[in-house]
């Protein structure tokens, strides 16, 4: 070693102003790269807040609609029923025979002038059926009812507001003021969309049906992806030998959750509509297609739940001579369950909103009644979204914020469950 | 002990001030609220090696490392007293840090070469901090730290080689050579041979002895032949404090403390 | 009785089984010297409860899937059948609408031939019905029977459930590798017939696609599809990682190195509801609010004047935020397993914050970053609902962002919609994309997965 070679080379001078410079050129590239960090956190939250705030704005709208008021004279109409008539059984088949519809247009035009029937909505005569059935005692006389007001009236109650001014909305905002000033409109909640189901009028279209669907998808999803994947962990983390058929279920597993989602529809189309002649549109194949896309994510959190009970618990259990199995569902399983809970709740919120495989499958279809059954035609509210994003009527922009909005709110609250569980029974050892 | 205590650790010694370099006074360092340092203060002198022994807890590696404000990378630690580098408070809100630490260059206890080839690893140092003009200086930069590190020989046919791929021997003295190309007036070692087999061990000894003179070299360790063998100072913690403080060859031989006295000759530790 | 009410019964007799099984167990334990049994009663009506449902479900389950095919062959070949127009569509209508006749459903018909038809359902209906009831109890009987007859002192009945156990932990497992088969077998399948069709050198290199203008009749449309790998690559790969891979590195590198405690415990979880927003609302708002911005902007001030308001950047864009939190997980994941003593080194030798991180703790974390921006690209380039609201359907082969291209997903959304008939080459040709977007994301994954672990065991 001669490092005696080198003379000793005279120490930096840090004083120089060259020196100086330089240090506070890269306290200023320091101070700029951290401002690029914090601009990034900003920008994505911003995005985030601001996606929200646009969808909480104009969906808030959609919860609530605007109605106008009949004066029905039921007696001096066209339909000529008896109020004891419809104490038969054929309630049904009279009241639909009544032509409600044209009652509600000849009212809306004595009422409002020749273009009365603009004002009111296209569903608007169901109100008035409904009333008749709800009361036979309204055929004998006139009674003031409030139906849905038409897209138009929706907006003209919102006035100038953001939208794209022509003279005829222009007419129609002045109109409404005046139609206010006689108390023949109101605002309100819109039971109709908390309760009905899709239509092609946006003052007739409710959330009702779509949610339906998606409980029931939800829940053939969740009856067979939660056990199935829970097993499947199990066995992986506890019993599995290591050999090369394991190796290919890990594989399979781990691939199987980054496979995109629509691949997971064209299998369903394939396999369980075009194989199995399993009903488009059912749930039930919907819940199938998202139980196989939910399964691997729930497979993977399981095991990453299991892993974390200590093996000196299962030490101890055998050691008493506890069976395998008696160590598992006396000791494993508990332990672990939140942490499997956990996973379970965000597989199942990315099935809530996941949408592409059920377009695959048929879900994409027009579904005015509400599913009663896992087999019956559905949609689920993702599909929902996506249908009446399509729409041409600008009544529908709002409608399908409001719907996102719902949406937005149940993945929330499962995410919170999924947290709070995750804190509450998180164990250390 | 409360007597040992109230007695100024640093008597013994006495440091002519043209060879002075640093200085602390009153240092104590808490982590949140327990304090790992109580009251240390110590002159370490530029022609000496300096080694602090201690049990291990016993707080030597965290004063190490206030010596060039390493510990302000811990959010919760908090230094009050006072050093001082060449007569300047390295606490200062006027002292930068990114100087201070090119002054007080650092090896650590376990090799942390980055994982770029050997040249890029001693070649570091020196571009950040612009201490080269051209590519045949910083060329020059290299070797010559290389030299000093006594590794030249071993890597100069490869150096494009990932640093990692050394051995830890040469991954240490890759360290100290990455150190010294930013050419320090101090260089802090927290136990670099703790990591290292025995010749791996001796190398780095050597290296030392090599260095002396040139840099004021402070090393922690908890082997106390080494300090005896490359330090000829040595100081003593025990509990967060400063106990003694001597030349190397007095104190081991002649400790006035009794805590000191247990320490060497193996009452604990 | 519905194959539904029929699944509870089982149910109700295993649990039956169940509790007389464990009764006679109990009724076994000896008084005195003999030996104690070997498993204890619980075990032994777990073994007939088990016997007893497990048969005769899985023929339920067989028998529901089989039966709506046997039945519609029932009915098809009734004489009532013979009347029904050849037209698929129609038919199938009318077969439906006659189902729905016959379970009670549907109250009144619309077409006269279904009502034709509902006698035909019923009978077949129940005839099929009574087989699958009779058949599922049958099975129930004789296989609660079988077990309830082993129960005896020496009969090692915990073993036996024990083993079964097994068997249905391995079958729940061997569920995954089914569905791994099912994908690669159903996308196979349709994809050999399509490239029986269309040659697999025009689909994979040919720059023309218009698949509207095949017919079931033969004419065939043009099946080039790199126009639909180019668009796809250009939002998934090139415009959404633009928009991902600076933001995301960068939120993570803030979140890690430079925010206090409190701030990244806020942030991060923020960041993760950026992921964990349907892919829908991401296409409603890129459709609804960025794609007409977007428009807006390229005409007005760039004076691009073909940019179409179904613009690639608008989709690519939106695509971005969305992968921006997994590029920042990732990223985060893999700057926190670089060694600190790494970034000790650096600093202790006098280098600032930004000068540690770019120049020592990104190139160290690198592989786990680049692994981390292949899962991203592999999930840009799966994602569908954002493409299929914002980006178009119009083939361009074009470099231009702000015109309109179209992706593989959006592809298949397009040819599997609508009326089509399941033979024809447009439905072929769906499956033909989904097999090339599975092997392109599989082959990601790999890859993604192999350099992330590399880079995890050189740390460890």
């Amino acid at each position: 070693m001669n490092a005696a070679q080198f003379p000793a080379r005279e120490p930096t001078d840090w004083t120089t102003d060259a020196m100086q410079r330089r240090i506070r050129a890269r306290y200023r590239a320091e101070k700029r790269f951290r401002i690029y960090g914090l601009f990034a956190v900003l920008l994505s939250a911003g995005f985030l807040a601001f996606l929200l705030i646009t969808m909480l704005s104009s969906g808030a709208r959609g919860f609530t609609q605007t109605e106008i008021a009949l004066p029905v004279d039921f007696a001096a109409s066209d339909i000529f029923l008896e109020p004891a008539q419809l104490e038969g059984g054929d309630r049904d088949q009279l009241l639909a025979g009544a032509d409600f519809q044209g009652l509600a247009e000849q009212t809306a035009i004595d009422a409002y002038g020749e273009d009365g029937t603009m004002l009111i909505s296209n569903g608007a005569w169901l109100r008035l059926r409904e009333a008749v059935a709800d009361d036979p005692e309204l055929l004998r006389r006139e009674e003031r009812i409030w139906v849905q007001a038409s897209t138009e009236v929706d907006f003209a109650a919102r006035g100038a507001d953001g939208l794209h001014m022509t003279d005829e909305r222009r007419a129609m905002i002045d109109r409404y003021a005046q139609l206010e000033a006689d108390g023949n409109v109101r605002r309100g909640l819109s039971w109709t969309f908390l309760s009905s189901a899709d239509s092609s009028d946006p003052t007739l279209v409710g959330i009702w049906g779509a949610f339906k669907g998606s409980l029931l998808t939800m829940i053939v999803t969740i009856a067979l992806a939660f056990p199935v994947g829970v097993l499947a962990a199990v066995y992986l983390e506890e019993y599995a030998p290591k050999n090369r058929w394991t190796d290919l279920i890990e594989v399979s597993i781990n691939n199987l959750a980054a496979v995109p989602s629509i691949i997971f529809g064209l299998l369903g189309l394939a396999v369980f509509i075009n194989t199995f002649h399993l009903p488009r549109s059912a749930a039930i194949v919907g819940g199938l297609t998202l139980a196989l896309m939910t399964m691997p994510v729930i497979v993977i959190a399981g095991r990453n739940a299991i892993k974390t009970v200590p093996p000196s618990i299962r030490d101890a259990a055998l050691g008493v001579g506890a069976s395998p199995v008696q160590v598992l569902t006396h000791h494993v399983l508990p332990l672990s369950l939140p942490g499997i809970l956990t996973g379970t709740i965000i597989g199942m919120s990315r099935a809530l909103g996941e949408t592409a495989p059920l377009l695959l499958i048929g879900m994409r279809a027009f579904v005015p009644s509400p599913p009663s059954g896992f087999t019956d035609a559905a949609t689920v509210l993702p599909v929902q979204i996506f249908l009446w994003s399509d729409e041409l009527d600008p009544g529908f922009v709002e409608k399908t914020s409001a719907a996102i909005i719902v949406l937005l709110v149940f993945l929330l609250a499962m995410n919170g469950i999924a947290i709070w569980l995750r804190n509450k029974y998180e164990q250390r050892w | 002990m409360n007597d040992e205590i109230a007695a100024p650790a640093t008597d013994r010694i006495a440091i002519p001030p043209e060879t002075l370099k640093m200085t602390a006074r009153d240092v104590d360092v808490f982590y949140g609220a327990k304090q790992a340092i109580e009251k240390v203060s110590i002159d370490i002198g530029m022609d000496h090696v300096t080694a602090f022994i201690g049990p291990s807890g016993c707080g030597k590696s965290t004063f190490l490392r206030t010596l060039n404000r390493m510990n302000d990378t811990i959010p919760i630690a908090r230094v009050t007293g006072q050093i001082e580098l060449d007569g300047e408070n390295i606490y200062d809100a006027s002292m930068d840090v990114v100087q201070l630490r090119a002054r007080v260059g650092m090896v650590f206890q376990k090799p942390n070469p980055f994982p770029k080839s050997i040249f890029e690893n001693v070649a570091y140092g020196p571009r950040i901090h612009g201490l080269s003009t051209s590519k045949a200086e910083l060329e020059e930069i290299v070797e010559k730290s290389l030299v000093r590190a006594g590794l030249w020989d071993e890597v100069k046919d490869r150096l494009t080689e990932s640093g990692t791929a050394l051995s830890g021997g040469q991954q240490q003295r890759l360290c100290i050579a990455r150190a010294i190309a930013v050419d320090p007036e101090v260089i802090l070692m927290d136990e670099p041979c703790s990591a290292l087999d025995p010749i791996a061990t001796a190398k780095i000894e050597e290296l030392i002895h090599e260095l002396r003179g040139r840099y004021a070299i402070v090393i922690v360790t908890h082997n106390m032949q080494q300090a005896a063998r490359v330090s000829q100072r040595t100081a003593f913690f025990h509990l967060g404090t400063l106990v003694e403080y001597g030349e190397t060859s007095d104190l081991f031989t002649n400790p006035q403390k009794e805590r000191t006295k247990d320490y060497i000759t193996g009452r604990y530790g | 009785m519905s194959l539904f009410s029929l699944f509870f019964l089982i149910l109700g007799l295993a649990a039956i089984g169940w509790i007389t099984a464990r009764m006679r167990a109990m009724r076994m334990r000896p008084a005195a010297p003999a030996p104690r049994p070997h498993s204890l009663p619980g075990y032994h009506g777990w073994y007939v409860a088990l016997w007893l449902a497990i048969p005769a479900l899985a023929f339920l389950v067989l028998w529901s899937i089989l039966m709506p095919g046997l039945v519609e062959q029932w009915v098809l070949a009734s004489p009532a059948a013979q009347a029904l127009p050849a037209a698929d569509i129609q038919r199938t209508a009318i077969l439906s609408e006659a189902h729905a006749l016959a379970d009670g459903s549907l109250s009144a018909a619309f077409n006269e031939e279904a009502r034709a038809l509902v006698p035909a359902f019923q009978e077949a209906n129940s005839f099929y019905g009574t087989i699958g009831i009779v058949a599922t109890l049958l099975l129930a009987f004789a296989g609660g029977g079988f077990a309830f007859l082993r129960v005896r002192p020496d009969f090692r009945a915990r073993n036996r459930v024990e083993k079964l156990v097994m068997w249905v932990l391995l079958l729940a497992s061997l569920i995954a590798i089914l569905t791994t088969v099912g994908i690669v077998a159903s996308l196979l399948f349709e994809t050999i017939v399509f490239f029986d069709r269309i040659s697999i050198t025009e689909f994979l290199f040919g720059t023309h696609w218009n698949p509207q203008s095949a017919t079931a009749g033969g004419d065939e449309g043009s099946f080039g599809a790199i126009p639909l790998f180019w668009g796809t690559i250009l939002i998934g790969a090139i415009i959404a990682m633009i928009v991902a891979i600076p933001l995301g590195l960068m939120s993570a590198v803030y979140l890690t190195q430079y925010a206090r405690p409190r701030v990244r415990s806020i942030m991060k979880p923020v960041l993760e509801i950026l992921a964990g927003v349907p892919t829908v609302v991401y296409g409603y708002f890129a459709a609804l609010t960025v794609a007409p911005a977007v428009r807006d902007f390229a005409v007005n001030i760039l004076g691009v004047s073909s940019a179409s308001s179904e613009s690639a950047i608008a989709a690519g864009v939106v695509m971005g935020v969305m992968i921006i939190p997994f590029v920042s997980s990732m990223a985060d994941d893999s700057l926190a397993a670089v060694p600190g003593a790494m970034r000790d080194g650096s600093l202790a030798m006098g280098a600032t914050s930004s000068e540690t991180i770019k120049r020592v703790l990104i190139p160290a974390a690198l592989p786990g970053i680049v692994g981390g921006v292949l899962l991203a690209v592999s999930r840009a380039i799966g994602e569908t609902m954002i493409v299929v609201m914002a980006a178009g359907l119009a083939a361009n082969l074009t470099a231009n962002p702000f015109e309109s291209v179209t992706t593989v997903t959006v592809q298949i959304v397009q040819l599997l919609t609508g009326d089509q008939e399941f033979n024809s080459s447009k439905t072929l040709a769906a499956f033909a994309l989904g097999l090339v977007l599975f092997i392109v994301t599989l082959l990601l994954n790999i890859i993604a997965l192999s350099v992330v672990k590399r880079f995890r065991e050189a740390y460890e």
